[in-house]
């Protein structure tokens, strides 16, 4: 992934989860995959297009996702509803718009779609092999992955 | 903390005069309640030092502990309470000679009383141990050995460490473990039939030593290189009354010195600039590509772009330039560096930045600083020019292969491979071209007959 | 000896939600996430606000509008959503009417987006996350 990506996705992370959820943001070292499927049973993809093609991946387990979307909605959420899935869709949303934001002001021009929501039920994700960019990051609700998978356009 | 090893010595100019022996068992011998041991050279990974290591509880009594090995947690076995033999009272933060050992599901560490050296014998000459004469086990013996004036004992490695139940959960490895020794191919090691010379039994000691501290791997890549090396350091050694057999890390580092190729990690002088541009092809469009794996902090990207910008003058120049390391290469987009560093060929690339000097916009359009590893899915188009200088050779000797595989796919025929100063392309299907110091290699295409043309 | 002090009033602010004649303003809320739908919701009504539709897309969000006129004094509009976007549902909505007030949601910063929403006709723009002082502060000032 080009260098200058990197650091808005792993700022846009830290900020928004920092302001969301009021709490302790650890982040674990970056490293590469060799493919980006998620693997921790629920996971929100937001398309990228522009100057890139791809997507990113917000993999976390369904217990985390419940915890989380309980804190923002100020509300214990029993399971993982309608409202939840919108919830963690929206956190997608927001981490990735102010990512594609630094980047925009850094001169490059991504654009993203709506979020979308698969949990384990449904994880049959058709991607092609892209190598990912994993941005790890533990919260004490549980472990988050930020799965960046996108390719310049040649 | 893992300090430095003991001095490992060749003595194989001391081997039985039995003539047209074949030298073709080497061990590491050591001593385990007063008496000689030795265990395959193969079965291990590196010898140690160990000061500290955490303890475990509710293990077996002869496992010690586990200790980080450069990211991997490996268990650490007393030989001498496996083995009920006489334990010297250990004094609490005096280092413990270990024998890190490789068997075929582990790495663990295995603490005896002393390291004594690497010898090489005969295999015909080790004998059937007798049941009644050892403190350990026959079952885990392989038999005993004469050479010069002791007797040592062998241990069959996986056999003991077989009785470890022991075993720790895995650990998902946080840091690339070097290439382990046994992983090598032995491609040092003359056909069957002939000798086994001295020369031979030291390459493989420098090769697994190479291997264990620095993660160069011997292969025809460089095995030229290597070989010249050897007598150079041989001489330089001997003349400081040391033996050959590299202890440490720092001294793997002193030996590789001369493998670099000219200007890395930093900006390229005119000479060396010159002699890459003979290997340059002709391009017909107007974009020339180029593919620069293992880039680092950037200086050789740079040099080669600016290079690549003077010779196609008037094409547009598109270089992707990658590497795994996170930290060295994301400084690389915004390099600088100080007036007194720039040499010609980067001259008119430069622009005074905020501490220093920095390069011109349009030289930094025409490279992508990607943060990617080599051997996960490529995403990067064809080239025209792949520059992959003193990578190849830390990689394993497969992972090596498929690399090669994917420098030919990516290049279009007619594409030329610039690989570091000492490695050499042995494979078919490429055209040697030599320039000075420097070798190019022309991606052939893949019908041509495969005959390697030499061209000096 | 303790002087008696007598405390004015403090709670007489009026909720930013109340009109001077007291009934409430009334709302469109336009966003493809019903999640954001809640949060703003919440945030308004706590100040007196009423919420009279929602919409999760931007041809919804003008069917509403057309529907819910004269009775809608502000629309919140996302800015991405599918099938319609947020910026041609502003341009719709304002066509059909001109004096229509828009404030435009968005987790994207001050970008091209929002600056052309902006020069359409949209009143102002709140960031997401949302921050409830922000949200009022903005909405408040929207409707003067």
């Amino acid at each position: 992934m080009r260098v200058e990506y990197i650091n808005p996705f792993v700022e846009a992370t830290f900020s928004i989860l920092k302001e969301v959820l009021n709490t302790k943001v650890e982040r674990g070292e970056l490293y590469l995959k060799p493919t980006s499927h998620p693997v921790l049973g629920v996971a929100a993809i937001v398309g990228l297009a522009g100057d890139v093609e791809g997507r990113v991946l917000f993999d976390m387990a369904r217990e985390t996702a419940i915890a989380i979307a309980s804190i923002m909605n100020g509300e214990e959420l029993k399971d993982f509803d309608e409202l939840g899935k919108a919830t963690i869709a929206e956190l997608a949303n927001m981490i990735t718009a102010q990512a594609v934001t630094k980047l925009h002001d850094l001169g490059f021009r991504f654009d993203l779609t709506p979020p979308a929501l698969i949990t384990g039920i449904n994880m049959e994700v058709s991607s092609p092999n892209v190598e990912a960019l994993i941005v790890p990051v533990t919260l004490p609700q549980g472990k988050l992955e930020i799965n960046v998978a996108i390719r310049e356009r040649a | 903390m893992c300090a430095a090893v003991t001095e490992v010595q060749d003595q194989s100019s001391h081997r039985p005069e039995e003539g047209r022996e074949k030298i073709d068992f080497k061990m590491i011998t050591f001593s385990l309640g007063g008496r000689e041991y030795g265990i395959d050279i193969m079965k291990v990974k590196e010898i140690s030092k160990i000061d500290r290591f955490t303890y475990v509880p509710n293990g077996s009594p002869f496992l010690r502990g586990v200790y980080n090995l450069r990211g991997e947690i490996i268990p650490i076995i007393d030989f001498r309470i496996m083995f009920h033999l006489p334990l010297k009272p250990i004094e609490a933060g005096k280092a413990e000679d270990v024998l890190i050992l490789n068997t075929e599901d582990q790495v663990m560490g295995v603490i005896v009383d002393s390291i004594d050296k690497v010898i090489g014998v005969s295999s015909q000459r080790v004998k059937p141990a007798h049941p009644l004469f050892h403190d350990i086990n026959v079952q885990y013996l392989k038999g005993i050995v004469e050479y010069g004036s002791s007797l040592y004992i062998v241990l069959d490695v996986d056999r003991v460490l077989g009785v470890t139940e022991e075993r720790l959960p895995e650990q998902p490895a946080t840091v690339e473990a070097p290439a382990a020794v046994a992983e090598l191919e032995a491609t040092v090691y003359a056909p069957a039939g002939e000798e086994q010379s001295a020369g031979s039994l030291e390459l493989g000691f420098i090769r697994d030593t190479l291997a264990a501290f620095r993660s160069f791997v011997l292969s025809d890549l460089n095995l030229g290189w290597v070989k010249g090396r050897l007598g150079e350091w041989r001489d330089l050694r001997s003349s400081e009354g040391r033996g050959v057999q590299l202890a440490e890390p720092s001294e793997a580092d002193d030996f590789l010195e001369s493998f670099y190729s000219p200007y890395t990690g930093e900006l390229w002088g005119e000479t060396y600039a010159g002699e890459i541009e003979g290997l340059l092809p002709e391009v017909s469009g107007g974009t020339l590509s180029a593919w620069n794996p293992g880039c680092g902090k950037g200086y050789e990207s740079y040099s080669f772009a600016a290079l690549l910008a003077r010779h196609y003058h008037g094409k547009r120049i598109k270089v992707w330039a990658n590497d795994n390391d996170l930290l060295g290469i994301s400084m690389a987009p915004t390099l600088t560096f100080h007036e007194e560093a720039i040499p010609p060929l980067l001259a008119p690339f430069v622009t005074k930045a905020r501490n220093g000097f920095g390069f011109k916009q349009e030289l930094k359009d025409s490279i992508l600083f990607e943060y990617h590893d080599i051997l996960h899915p490529n995403p990067f188009p064809e080239v025209d020019l792949v520059l992959a200088r003193d990578i190849l050779s830390f990689f394993s000797p497969a992972q090596q292969q498929t690399l090669v595989d994917l420098f030919r796919s990516k290049l279009r025929v007619g594409g030329i491979l610039i690989l570091g100063s000492n490695e050499r392309m042995p494979e078919s299907g490429w055209r040697e071209i030599r320039n000075g110091g420097v070798y190019g290699y022309e991606r052939l295409a893949d019908e041509e007959p495969l005959n390697k043309e030499q061209v000096t | 000896m303790i002087a008696k002090v007598d405390y004015p009033n403090i709670n007489d602010r009026k909720p930013d939600g109340l009109k001077s004649d007291g009934t409430p303003y009334k709302v469109l809320v336009v966003d493809d996430s019903m999640f954001v739908v809640k949060q703003i919701g919440q945030i308004l009504t706590s100040e007196g606000f009423e919420i009279v539709g929602t919409a999760v897309d931007g041809s919804e969000a003008l069917e509403k509008y057309k529907e819910l006129h004269p009775n809608v004094d502000l629309v919140t509009m996302d800015i991405t959503m599918p099938k319609v976007d947020g910026v041609t549902a502003l341009e719709q909505i304002l066509a059909f009417d001109k004096e229509a007030r828009i404030i435009m949601i968005s987790a994207l910063g001050k970008q091209d987006l929002v600056k052309k929403a902006l020069m359409i006709g949209a009143k102002n723009y709140i960031v997401k996350p949302l921050d409830r002082k922000k949200v009022l502060e903005r909405v408040v000032q929207c409707l003067k």
